[in-house]
């Protein structure tokens, strides 16, 4: 893992200094994932858009995305209620763990593969960081409220 | 559900942590910790109340009997013992989940007993494993050891306690079963060699839990009376000036207050997206929170010994001992602090930590019936009633810091300065205990 980690500084160089180089990549795949670095986190996975989203209110969605050891969205600070559904949706190029720490903890296995669903819900009120245990990402903290 | 257990755990002990607490009870807190301290300094008392010498109601006699009996330290010696040999087993053949070895470490070693010592005194002296396997070996004829050097003072204890809050706050993984049983093995060879080589005040000044158990006993209502030995209840306002003042003293105590504040600390998003950012190594992600913890100690440390000493009227050798003279009026704030943070973990992670310990290898055994019992979250479900304790915690070790840092500078400096002298320390406390709050409510 560490040794895609290099890679996370130059993409971010790229995509924040010119779109220009995007052009050399192989397609638009690579374009994606020197994008994704600077859009912000918050825009990204508001709670608000979220809701939007999705036909029953109380349900909240969280959208993850892996690529080359990039994560988006990091340390995102999201809201809950006790019991409330909370949908994981991640894309991922790479096999992890996902960890939700709450009381009592679940983990979820993620496969390489777009569009895997992980549900759970929080009974004790708490903040929840949900965490990606290879890679060491914390990709949200979600304060769940009773 | 599609969850299994965790094998490894995040942040120590893994789960939820407390809610932040909200805006307003972080505004009123400030508030009133504000109007009490200058309360205290204008209007409080001008000559110095609080006295050790002042006795105290003395318990009945058989109370101090049975706690001085040789079969009493000796039952808890073993008692303590036994509690360590339950626990190296689960440390060293317990499963990966549900193992109870962070738990007694984090939450029963490190909060537990800073509640029992604040309780009844520094019971870590009577039930230290350390102190019970030293005395087996002095009766099997093993010489006292040279002394203590003085100038040492609480330094090994310093580094001790530093190397508990690195490990719970900077190192990789703290709740790694493996990182912890090393942690614990190199404690016990150390503690046992300090004591083997210079003799059993080692105990007393460089064992890291002992030291910390009687920092915290001094607040405590009950203790012994200094001209009989009896066990009396006192003002606890009269006990504190008794901690006492040697090398480190001042630092011990910034280790407890700087490395609660960093808990707070980081775990806040900024700090965290600012790691992630700057480094993409565990290794210097490692190194980075070990700056940080120890940049939050630095700040403890030299604004306390900077407002101690920021007084008119005295000359360079009476400045030179203010610091240590002031350093027990931090306690309560260490304290208030303390709770405040770890409360919930001290009720919930505590009771789970005594489940856990009723099956540590996962063999289904059931110790005392305590595997059937299930954790009660009282505090965790009632968030807005957690939030009240921990700013009254918060507010309540300030007041009775600035107390008790009042009526020290009546008692160590000179007339005429004994106003404008506490000044700086008073602010110096305002900022502590705004930062804590302001901690809490999460930035």
């Amino acid at each position: 893992m560490t040794a895609t980690h290099p890679d996370k500084r130059f993409l971010a160089l790229l995509a924040a200094g010119a779109v220009l180089l995007a052009g050399c990549g192989s397609g638009g795949d690579s374009e994606n994932a020197q994008s994704s670095p600077t859009t912000p986190s918050a825009t990204t996975i508001s709670p608000s858009d979220m809701q939007n989203e999705q036909a029953p209110p109380d349900r909240l969605l969280i959208d993850v995305t892996i690529k080359g050891g990039e994560v988006n969205p990091t340390n995102a600070t999201l809201e809950a209620k006790t019991n409330e559904q909370i949908v994981v949706k991640v894309d991922s190029d790479a096999a992890d763990e996902l960890h939700v720490h709450s009381t009592p903890e679940h983990t979820f296995k993620i496969e390489a593969k777009p569009a895997q669903q992980f549900q759970f819900t929080v009974g004790v009120p708490g903040k929840v960081d949900i965490e990606l245990h290879q890679l060491g990402t914390t990709v949200a903290t979600v304060q769940v409220q009773p | 559900m599609t969850s299994e257990p965790v094998v490894v755990l995040a942040h120590g002990l893994g789960g939820s942590s407390d809610l932040p607490i909200p805006y307003t009870y972080a505004l009123i807190g400030a508030a009133w910790a504000l109007t009490f301290t200058f309360a205290v300094v204008a209007l409080a008392w001008r000559k110095p109340r609080f006295d050790p010498d002042k006795p105290g109601h003395a318990l009945p006699q058989w109370v101090t009997t049975v706690v001085d009996a040789s079969l009493t330290r000796w039952a808890l010696a073993a008692a303590g013992l036994l509690f360590a040999a339950w626990v190296a087993m689960a440390a060293f053949f317990g499963r990966p989940d549900g193992n109870p070895v962070p738990g007694v470490f984090y939450v029963l070693m490190w909060v537990g007993l800073v509640a029992a010592s604040v309780a009844i005194g520094p019971i870590w002296r009577a039930i230290s494993p350390t102190r019970a396997l030293y005395r087996l070996l002095r009766l099997a004829r093993l010489p006292a050891g040279g002394g203590y050097p003085r100038r040492l003072g609480y330094w090994p204890a310093v580094v001790g306690l530093f190397a508990f809050v690195w490990l719970e706050l900077a190192s990789p993984d703290p709740g790694s079963v493996s990182a912890i049983r090393l942690w614990l093995l190199a404690y016990i060879v150390i503690t046992l060699t300090g004591a083997i080589v210079c003799g059993d005040r080692w105990f007393g000044r460089a064992d890291p839990f002992e030291v910390y158990s009687v920092v915290a006993s001094r607040f405590s209502p009950l203790r012994r009376s200094p001209q009989s030995g009896r066990i009396e209840v006192g003002n606890p306002f009269d006990h504190l000036p008794t901690l006492p003042i040697r090398p480190g003293t001042v630092t011990v105590l910034g280790v407890l207050l700087g490395s609660t504040a960093f808990d707070s600390f980081s775990a806040m998003p900024v700090w965290r997206t600012f790691v992630d950012r700057q480094t993409d190594s565990a290794a210097t992600a490692t190194l980075m929170r070990t700056a940080g913890l120890l940049a939050f100690i630095a700040v403890v440390v030299v604004t306390f010994w900077f407002a101690a000493r920021a007084t008119g009227g005295v000359d360079a050798r009476s400045r030179q001992r203010l610091p240590g003279l002031m350093a027990h009026s931090l306690i309560p704030i260490v304290l208030g602090y303390m709770f405040a943070h770890y409360l919930s973990y001290l009720i919930e992670r505590g009771q789970q930590a005594v489940i856990d310990l009723a099956d540590p290898l996962g063999h289904g055994w059931n110790l005392l019936g305590l595997g059937n019992a299930e954790v009660n979250y009282v505090l965790s479900l009632h968030p807005s009633v957690l939030a009240t304790i921990k700013v009254c915690c918060v507010v309540g070790g300030h007041v009775a810091g600035v107390i008790a840092a009042h009526d020290r500078a009546l008692r160590v400096l000179p007339a005429g300065y004994q106003l404008t002298g506490q000044l700086a320390m008073m602010l110096v406390m305002v900022g502590y205990t705004f930062t804590g709050l302001y901690l809490l409510f999460g930035g």
